[in-house]
């Protein structure tokens, strides 16, 4: 098998997303409950990530960090720092973090007017 | 063993450290797992299960190597290159540097199949018990055919479905005979609600039969035979 290893073979040009300044809002019951998890430390910071995988193609990935490898847009509402990857923006523009109690528990929840459907158990989206 | 050439099968490179949690977070089988040595087959499908290609993985090590179908490279690039967003994955064609063969109707030890090994030039993967999978590099493959005839006939006796016969964007992967390649026990993928669905109710619709070719309606033929065909038809 020739893998092109040895020499450079030249990768598949790959589909660049557009990357777009990314506008966001937090809901007051994810205000809430990002000052219960935040405290007055406000030196780390909710990551708003997308990762493919999931029903529908793609999967959010909630984190809180302090810093990260990626290369991420910041935005700061009401003194939480938001930090949403480069890479994902085009699919995260306009987006709302909610926070909803479930019968399960609660947890944030990503109200996002580009995913054009949902899977059942509301993970992931196209 | 009658080996014949696939003039029709792709051959990509992915490299990166998610390469295979990508994959398996968009294909039918658990390919998380597979380590180096090994090789496994994956059906990438669309929002409603239907098949985007078929996939056969090759863990070689720092990279896998993956066969596929070669009308169906770009669709499969225009679906996974838009999901790998800030990942670590990167795809290299490498189709044109290489030959692919299949020798069919020989006998694989049962602790070979699912792996792979480099004998000189040919890389050889048991993908079953009757047959395997040659990679060669460019002009360097093992003397083969190119008439498909004798193997469509092997594969109507042995109920393999293939490639732009049975293995097409009009079918799921239960209907063309690939369920062994959907995984009862993984997670979320792109079609994996349609297909648990199917499966926990018994539903799977159309399915591969071997059919008598005179008796069966020509429309549902996929491989004509002489005497027995391959068809999907409801079961």
């Amino acid at each position: 098998m020739d893998c092109g290893t040895c020499d450079t073979v030249s990768p598949v040009q790959m589909i660049k997303p557009e990357v777009v300044d990314v506008a966001l809002t937090i809901s007051e019951s994810a205000k809430n409950m990002l000052t219960d998890a935040f405290g007055d430390d406000r030196s780390h910071a909710l990551l708003i990530g997308v990762l493919s995988g999931g029903c529908s193609g793609y999967m959010y990935d909630l984190q809180i960090v302090e810093t990260t490898d990626q290369d991420c847009q910041e935005i700061a509402i009401d003194g939480f720092r938001v930090l949403v990857p480069t890479a994902s923006s085009h699919l995260l523009d306009g987006i709302e973090i909610d926070y909803v109690e479930k019968l399960m528990g609660g947890g944030f929840k990503i109200n996002n007017p580009n995913a054009e459907s949902a899977c059942g158990c509301g993970e992931s989206f196209s | 063993m009658p080996i014949v050439a696939l003039s029709d099968a792709s051959l990509t490179l992915w490299r990166g450290a998610d390469v295979l949690p990508f994959i398996d977070g968009l294909s039918t089988n658990k390919v998380a797992e597979l380590s180096k040595g090994q090789l496994i087959r994956t059906v990438f499908t669309d929002s409603n299960a239907k098949i985007i290609d078929c996939l056969t993985l090759f863990h070689m090590g720092d990279f896998i190597v993956a066969s596929g179908y070669l009308p169906a490279l770009d669709k499969l690039l225009k679906h996974t290159s838009k999901k790998i967003l800030g990942q670590d994955v990167v795809i290299t064609d490498i189709t044109q540097r290489n030959d692919l063969f299949i020798e069919f109707d020989c006998e694989n030890k049962t602790n070979e199949i699912s792996t792979f090994s480099a004998e000189g030039e040919i890389t050889r993967g048991n993908i079953a018990s009757n047959y395997s999978i040659l990679v060669a590099s460019k002009g360097n493959g093992p003397s083969s055919s190119d008439d498909f005839t004798e193997f469509n006939l092997w594969r109507i006796t042995n109920k393999i479905p293939w490639n732009g016969y049975e293995i097409t964007n009009s079918f799921h992967p239960f209907a063309c005979g690939l369920e062994e390649l959907v995984h009862q026990q993984k997670g979320c993928y792109i079609g994996q609600e349609i297909l648990a669905r199917m499966r926990s109710r018994g539903r799977q619709g159309k399915v591969l039969s071997q059919v008598d070719t005179l008796t069966c309606k020509p429309a549902n033929i996929t491989t004509m035979g002489d005497m027995q065909s391959l068809a999907i038809i409801r079961s």
